[in-house]
């Protein structure tokens, strides 16, 4: 038997409703969804799968180290080609021999995730950390596009726990056209053919749930959601009852997040308390996973899926990138994939340096001492992600470097900070720049508490560089 | 050692100048230098050459020292660029200095030169941070306008330094550049103006921050040997002062002032033996308006802390207890960056010499330039003084 014994789930701060659609449009083409979030231009689906690992890790109580099996799922990795997983694992601080696994292609690569994860429970695995992120986008006027929401969920799983995986099932039968993205494409679309495209959906859900061995009496059924109608349309092939997929739905208020729709459904259910739940995915294709999932109902989670920051359309489309132009060509101040690739252990793990002459802190730990000017050897000393703000100032147009210039489209102006970073006992501090996110800049001030993150800093050369950023904790 | 003497400086006008180029800026300083030693001075005379550049407009010309040196009949004439960033040609003019006391020359030309507005505002920007701390600083979001309104908004919390004393320095240096023909912008602005531009980084706004400019500016200096031949009413080198520090402004121990520049100040003022209360006038580095600020406190102009009081009492102003940034600075005059520290010099030459016109300090001895790399990683002081005015 297998079992999630950790909870994590994370969505974008930024929210945009139906009526700001309606507004633009004229009409919403996603039914049953009244507001959505949206990923803010510094976040993608590796940033926000981080998001939900860490909280998945912090709610499982468990090492990172102790993680020997990774998998990432979603529609829609960072690049099409490369390995997101080698990127994750460093930022998560997972050992560099546990296996890892990307599953992409569909929406329902997250609950694939899931289903390797446990069958390397099955075979010499001990605990498995599965991350589904997603943010589909579709052309502006299409039904995909106006569903399209973002978020994120993981699960650690252990031979047992809270949450014990009791029944699996899949089906797949051939139903191409349904949702596509041709290669070489960046919008998702589909030819549209409503009764052809609800058969699809229903046939292969029911097929799933009709392979488990078990007959299913859940209390919530966490649903594969296009958009806010369908998975209730699913409710008679999967024999459940309307009720129960509302009990567990997050498309009314995130929309459809693609390969972590059910995923982030089941990490709600399992964080709301919910005792056996029914977790039915589907992907174009076509075809379905169901999971049987009875929980003591005190599954550990951590999950942030609240967001309180409205977006008109016009912002939804800065932000998204739909209307700025990309980064300006240019050179100078070129920082290489090479020398960024040595400052990866400060960039995602924030570590610093112990002088092991004067034994003072450095960051980043090379050259002479910060202290005392010794070319001495630095013991690493990972810093513990909070601190205080030294000195900030908000940057407006013009003030940013041309690198960021796409960004400040897109999220407009940011705070750009000097912080002192604490080590874990909170004892010793040192210093670091560092950009602001997830808040307005006017919410940053000399003397305020931050925590790190791990957010885009910037695309250049077609290679996305990932490192920390410090947001606002309120106390 | 050998005392060193300023003996003569000009400039060209800074500018954007699209029928320039780098090698044609640099002959019109030179021209304007050489025609201003009071007898006379032939490129014959020349034995050594310092020359300040950053990057010729971001190319990262090998050898820009000897194309322009060359350009103005110096072939054959050893030559040595000076890369400090903003302060290249402030340590070039060290570099002159040095050469002649130490003996291995007599006549040194100190100059400058960049060429900025050739090319797109991006890649311009791109080019500028280059003289930052790239792998960090630089990638948390912040160009040099970013670095010292970090250092700004320290100032103002510890301190209570406010916006309208930063928009002073901005209505102080345009009210002097108005009166320099050489300015880039020569026009006067209100307090109001400087208060309600467009924010860059906060707490600086447009007019709290100096302009990218072409420009070229050279200086000669000449040892105790040969002075006489020059010139009857000699300015000396009294005194030289360098630093360096972190690149990085989070890498060091205080964001309210420059390390370098109080290193700088330190040894000048030593090796001339004056305290700041003997300067007469000087020009300052005020890349960004803080910039000045802190420069007043750096260079012992006032106490930690005191520079908003000192910019608000007036007496940084022309016809003030002591004026800085007679020329207009980097804000009115201009930041070709290369040719800024040369250029500093070229002013002090022209207040020594009486040659200020409008913007004259009443019969000044001794003058007092700041020069500063980046935020603070590298710094130079000279301290000139005209010797009739210290005999007489």
């Amino acid at each position: 038997m297998s079992a999630i014994t950790g909870v994590g789930a994370y969505a974008p701060r930024f929210r945009i409703s139906a009526e700001a659609f309606e507004d633009a449009w004229g009409q919403f083409h996603a039914a049953g969804v009244t507001e959505k979030a949206v990923p803010s231009a510094d976040e993608d689906t590796l940033t926000m799968g981080y998001e939900a690992a860490t909280r998945a890790l912090e709610a499982s109580e468990i090492e990172p180290a102790e993680i020997d099996w990774l998998a990432f799922a979603s529609s829609r990795p960072p690049e099409a080609e490369e390995d997101p997983t080698a990127r994750l694992g460093a930022m998560l601080a997972l050992s560099e021999s546990a296996t890892r696994q990307v599953l992409t292609g569909s929406t329902r690569a997250g609950t694939r995730a899931l289903w390797a994860g446990l069958d390397a429970l099955e075979a010499d695995s001990t605990t498995a950390l599965v991350v589904a992120a997603d943010a589909p986008k579709g052309d502006p006027d299409d039904g995909t596009d106006h569903a399209a929401g973002a978020g994120a969920a993981a699960f650690v799983l252990e031979s047992e726990g809270a949450a014990e995986i009791t029944d699996r099932a899949e089906y797949a039968a051939p139903y191409p056209g349904t949702r596509f993205r041709t290669t070489g494409k960046d919008e998702t679309q589909g030819l549209g053919v409503t009764q052809y495209d609800r058969q699809a959906f229903t046939e292969t859900i029911g097929g799933a749930v009709d392979g488990l061995e078990v007959d299913p009496d859940p209390e919530a059924v966490a649903m594969q959601a296009p958009d806010g109608k369908l998975p209730y349309r699913a409710a008679g092939a999967a024999g459940v009852g309307t009720d129960e997929i509302q009990a567990a739905a997050t498309v009314h208020e995130l929309g459809d997040i693609g390969a972590a729709s059910v995923p982030l459904s089941l990490a709600t259910a399992l964080e709301d308390g919910y005792g056996s739940v029914l977790a039915v995915s589907h992907g174009s294709g076509a075809g379905a996973d169901a999971f049987v999932v009875e929980a003591d109902g005190d599954v550990p989670a951590v999950t942030a899926l609240e967001g309180d920051d409205p977006l008109s359309y016009a912002e939804y489309l800065r932000q998204r990138g739909v209307v700025t132009t990309g980064p300006p060509s240019g050179g100078g101040a070129y920082v290489s994939v090479p020398s960024w690739r040595r400052s990866i252990p400060q960039r995602y793990r924030l570590e610093a340096g112990r002088c092991s002459e004067c034994g003072s802190l450095s960051f980043p730990p090379e050259g002479a001492c910060d202290e005392c000017g010794a070319l001495a050897e630095y013991e690493p000393v990972e810093l513990a992600g909070g601190g205080t703000i030294e000195a900030v100032t908000t940057i407006s147009q013009g003030g940013a470097p041309p690198e960021f210039a796409e960004q400040q489209a897109r999220s407009g102006d940011y705070a750009a900070a000097i912080v002192a970073l604490e080590t874990d006992n909170g004892d010793e501090t040192v210093s670091a720049p560092a950009m602001g996110t997830d808040a307005d800049p006017a919410d940053f001030s000399v003397g305020d508490r931050i925590e790190t993150t791990i957010r885009r800093i910037y695309t250049q050369e077609g290679v996305t560089r990932y490192g920390f950023k410090v947001r606002p904790v309120s106390e | 050692m050998r005392d060193a003497y300023l003996v003569g400086a000009g400039q060209s006008d800074y500018g954007a100048f699209p029928s320039e180029s780098y090698r044609s800026l640099f002959r019109t300083a030179f021209e304007a230098a050489t025609d201003s030693v009071p007898n006379g001075l032939e490129a014959a005379d020349v034995d050594e050459a310092f020359v300040g550049n950053l990057g010729v407009g971001g190319r990262q010309l090998g050898l820009s020292g000897p194309a322009v040196t060359e350009h103005v009949g110096l072939d054959g004439v050893p030559c040595t660029r000076v890369e400090n960033a903003c302060a290249a040609s402030g340590f070039a003019v060290r570099q002159a200095v040095q050469a002649v006391k130490s003996g291995m020359a007599d006549v040194v030309l100190a100059g400058g030169f960049e060429i900025m507005s050739d090319m797109s505002s991006d890649a311009t920007k791109y080019w500028l941070g280059v003289s930052g701390e790239t792998e960090w600083e630089r990638l948390s979001g912040t160009t040099f306008s970013g670095v010292y309104a970090q250092m700004a908004s320290v100032h103002m919390e510890r301190y209570g330094t406010t916006r309208e004393q930063l928009s002073r320095v901005a209505v102080k240096n345009h009210a002097n550049g108005a009166k320099n023909p050489h300015a880039q912008l020569g026009f006067e602005c209100s307090l109001e103006d400087a208060q309600s531009a467009p924010v860059v980084a906060d707490p600086l706004n447009l007019y709290h921050c100096c302009p990218t400019s072409d420009g070229a500016a050279c200086a000669l200096i000449v040892s105790e040997d040969v002075v006489d031949d020059y010139t009857d009413d000699p300015i000396r080198v009294a005194g030289v002062g360098a630093g360096s520090d972190t690149v990085g402004l989070f890498q060091r121990d205080t964001y309210t002032g420059v390390p370098a520049s109080q290193r700088a100040a330190e040894s000048a003022y030593e090796m001339a033996d004056v305290e700041p209360d003997e300067l007469d006038f000087a020009e300052v580095h005020d890349c960004f308006a803080i910039a000045e600020l802190l420069a007043y406190e750096d260079l012992g102009f006032c106490e930690r802390g005191e520079a908003g009081d000192l910019i608000e009492s007036g007496a940084t102003e022309l016809g003030g207890e002591l004026p800085v940034n007679t020329s207009g600075g980097l804000k009115s005059k201009g930041h070709p960056i290369g040719a800024t520290g040369a250029g500093q010099v070229v002013e002090t030459y022209k207040q020594l010499s009486g040659e200020a016109g409008e913007r004259q300090v009443e019969a000044p001895t001794r003058g007092l330039t700041h020069n500063v790399g980046g935020s603070g990683g590298a710094a130079v002081v000279h301290i000139f003084e005209k010797e009739s005015g210290v005999d007489a």
